[in-house]
């Protein structure tokens, strides 16, 4: 079976090849032809290794490594992408998948273009495919077979963290199609807006999964870890984090493009770059290169060959926009204080942003190439990347009403006054009760402000309560995905200013104050699941009337010997109470205290709404009104 | 299970500290433990980690905000005792620091300015711009 999937994926590689050959030369329909046959050759190659895992049949080398008969039936086919190699088998996968679907249902009304544009998608599989037939083939087979598989990684055995590398991947391999649209646009010498319109879908398709599967990671980390924090500056985060910033920036950059015409080098800039980041991401967590609690199949020659690629890749695009980007029409001229310069705002301070988070992260080998060692973490992050995100989201509400062209600055002093006064209402508030830190009472300012400004915004545009169902769905996913930056604000905000954490030691029968809790240990015993056993509290918080059971865990599973920590949260309209089982540990007189750390974190589900609201926002604009497309008369 | 159980209590014989009194002090401590990186672990922070010297980590650390000593006391007293390296938050002092801490700022500007001088080439048709309907843009 495996070899048939092997043979299949061979068959893709071929496939690839003719896309690209017959794309680059100009065939649309037989490049999209290809696209098709390679993509179904790589489904069915994929679905014996998926079949593979679900038979746990050990005789493959790839199942024998990262598989167990023990594991419940999901995990073990998310096993099949829990592994370098099977994660490297579904990247080819979901670039053929773009391919297809650019094939079947790109209508720019430029045949040559998209046919381009498909070749160079085809070159891109071409490279991922040989990558993967050829340094690390996941179709390997184990002879003799093992009777029992390893396992797979426990941590990796959870819902979230299941679904979490698909949409990764639907994001960063859905910009790949965005770089083959850029490359083929800056051939022709054409980024225009017709092909502004063609690629702000595509390049929305790869936002909307990216942005969702951050945010999964990031709930995964807040409740598997038992940390209690939902973002650590891990470098495996930064590496996701790059191309979301660079995609965001894309997306705004395409409307001026769309709309306008301008911007159309820094365009195709950015469409090329949120590939390449999603690369450096692909290389950065796979080399080994920098230290993570959670980097995966750390192999040095495998970084070097992915180094090499990425290389390869961004200098080409690199040459190519350097050929071509002096020929790119401007399109019409416009003043700083316009929807253009407010859009340029954008993209500055997201650029910024990245290239930040991209020096924060490679910082330490920079150093160690020095003969220093240096960590960069959360205090640097929050005193570079966050400052200046805060400058661009306070500039949002104001500059989103500014016109094309020239914005009518009237109404200016009334928005920083406006602005001024939230802040001076969450500062006094401070002073009050709340105790809110001036800092913390901006940020909170920051969120109300970015959701008043998303109801403004919209309020602005439909001008009576009875047109508001009538705006465009464009106009509701700006305003959705706006509000949700807001929303996403408060909740972070809160999170890392109002959180309160503690260790608890406790002994059976003992109660302790926490945050307006009483947090009682009832007892703690022994329980055994499919493929791990563990310790589990019993713990009865109370506040008020309410009161609740909670149980956390530390597992162990022997298979893989490794434990886990199974943290327990119950969440409240409020926040949530996050308790984590420690240790247990017995004094000189007998006793057994075991400690808890335990976590008060207000609102934490606002930044997994935020996110949710963005990546819904962007998915509306996709299936927003478009402009008429004029037909194509060269 | 009783093995188990064994097992468990010594792989996590770290852990288990008293908390500082004051919870203004205590805060403070937090803080620091989440700026200071464990020695033993994988880019974590002490304040994360499960490893025993991150355990005595944590307690050096309650116990020099006990002291009364301030956050850059405490935070040069490990970087003494176990390099550069286990501070989070890294010095801006000498050339690295300076690029490492000022790039994000110089680049923020000088971009700026670099797209307002890009712009500037078309000064002479600036006063003919005029705002556009948004009802035009895009049908242009």
């Amino acid at each position: 079976m495996i070899e048939a999937g092997h043979f299949a994926a061979f068959l893709a590689l071929v496939f690839c090849g003719f896309q690209a050959g017959f794309g680059l030369t100009g065939d649309r329909v037989r490049s999209g032809l290809f696209a098709g046959l390679g993509f179904a050759a790589m489904a069915f190659a994929f679905m014996t290794l998926v079949w593979a895992f679900a038979r746990s049949d050990f005789s493959v080398e790839l199942v024998a490594a990262h598989s167990h008969t023990l594991k419940p039936f999901g995990y073990k086919i998310a096993g099949t992408w829990g592994n370098h190699e099977g994660s490297m088998a579904l990247w080819c996968l979901v670039g053929l998948g773009f391919g297809a679907a650019g094939a079947w249902l790109m209508k720019s009304g430029r045949p040559v273009f998209e046919a381009r544009a498909l070749g160079v998608q085809g070159l891109l599989s071409l490279g991922s495919l040989a990558y993967l037939l050829f340094a690390s083939s996941p179709f390997t087979r184990l002879d003799p077979a093992p009777l029992q598989g390893a396992g797979l990684n426990p941590l990796l055995q959870d819902p979230a963290l299941a679904i979490h590398p698909p949409m990764l991947y639907l994001g960063y391999v859905g910009y790949s199609f965005v770089f083959a649209l850029a490359a083929a646009g800056l051939i022709d010498g054409r980024i225009d807006r017709q092909w502004a319109r063609t690629a702000r879908i595509w390049a929305l398709a790869a936002f909307v999964p990216l942005s969702l599967g951050i945010a999964l990671g990031s709930y995964w980390a807040y409740y598997e870890l038992g940390w209690g924090g939902w973002w650590f500056w891990d470098p495996v985060e930064n590496a996701s984090l790059m191309p979301w910033l660079i995609g965001a920036a894309l997306m705004h950059s395409l409307i001026v493009t769309e709309k306008r015409g301008s911007f159309s080098s820094w365009t195709a800039l950015l469409a090329v770059l949120a590939f390449c980041f999603s690369m450096l991401g692909a290389f950065l967590v796979r080399s080994g290169v920098l230290t993570s609690v959670h980097s995966f199949a750390v192999d040095p020659l495998r970084g070097a060959v992915l180094l090499f690629g990425l290389l390869a890749l961004g200098g080409a695009a690199l040459v190519l926009f350097a050929l071509r980007a002096p020929k790119l029409s401007a399109g019409p001229p416009w003043l700083a204080a316009s929807r253009e310069g407010a859009l340029m705002g954008n993209n500055l301070v997201l650029a910024v942003a990245t290239a930040t988070v991209l020096l924060g992260t490679l910082f330490p080998l920079i150093a160690e190439a020095f003969g220093q060692t240096v960590s960069v973490g959360e205090p640097y992050f929050n005193l570079t990347f966050t400052p200046i995100m805060a400058l661009a989201l306070l500039a949002l509400p104001i500059v989103q009403a500014w016109a094309w062209g020239k914005a009518d600055l009237a109404s200016f002093w009334k928005w920083a006054a406006g602005f001024a006064g939230l802040v001076a209402a969450f500062w006094l508030a401070g002073i009050g009760p709340l105790d809110i830190p001036l800092l913390a009472g901006i940020g909170l300012a920051l969120g109300v402000w970015l959701v008043f400004g998303a109801a403004q915004e919209i309020w602005r545009r439909a001008k009576t309560l009875a047109r508001l169902p009538q705006m465009p769905l464009r106009v509701w996913g700006m305003t959705l995905a706006h509000a949700g930056l807001g929303i996403f604000v408060i909740g972070a905000v809160l999170q890392t200013s109002g959180r309160t954490q503690t260790t608890l030691a406790l002994q059976e029968g003992e109660a302790q104050a926490i945050a307006g809790w009483q947090v009682r240990l009832d007892d703690v015993s022994s329980i055994e699941g499919p493929n791990w056993y563990a310790e589990r509290a019993t713990l009865t918080a109370t506040r008020g009337g309410s009161k609740t059971e909670l149980h956390p865990q530390k597992r162990y599973y022997p298979a893989a010997r490794m434990p886990t920590t199974e943290t327990a949260i119950h969440k409240t309209g409020t926040g949530d109470l996050y308790i984590a089982l420690g240790d247990g540990r017995r004094n000189q007189a007998g006793e057994t205290r075991w400690t808890f750390e335990v976590f008060h974190n207000p609102l934490i589900d606002f930044i997994y709404l935020g996110v949710v609201l963005i990546a819904l926002g962007a998915g509306l604009c996709m299936s927003g009104k478009r402009t008429k497309t004029k037909p194509e008369t060269a | 299970m009783k093995t188990f159980l064994a097992a468990l209590l010594v792989f996590f014989a770290a852990g288990g500290q008293a908390q500082l009194a004051d919870p203004e002090q205590e805060a403070r401590a937090q803080d620091l433990m989440r700026e200071i990186r464990c020695v033993a672990c994988e880019n974590e922070p002490i304040s994360n980690s499960g490893s025993d010297i991150a355990a005595d980590m944590r307690e050096r650390v309650r116990a020099m905000v006990a002291e009364g000593r301030s956050d850059a006391e405490i935070r040069n007293w490990f970087a003494e005792r176990y390099g550069e390296f286990v501070l989070f938050r890294p010095s801006a002092r000498g050339p690295g620091g300076w690029l490492l801490w000022g790039t994000p700022f110089i680049l923020l500007v000088s971009g700026g300015v670099i797209v307002l001088a890009l712009r500037k080439r078309s000064r002479a048709a600036r006063a003919e711009i005029d705002a556009v309907d948004p009802e035009e843009a895009g049908s242009a």
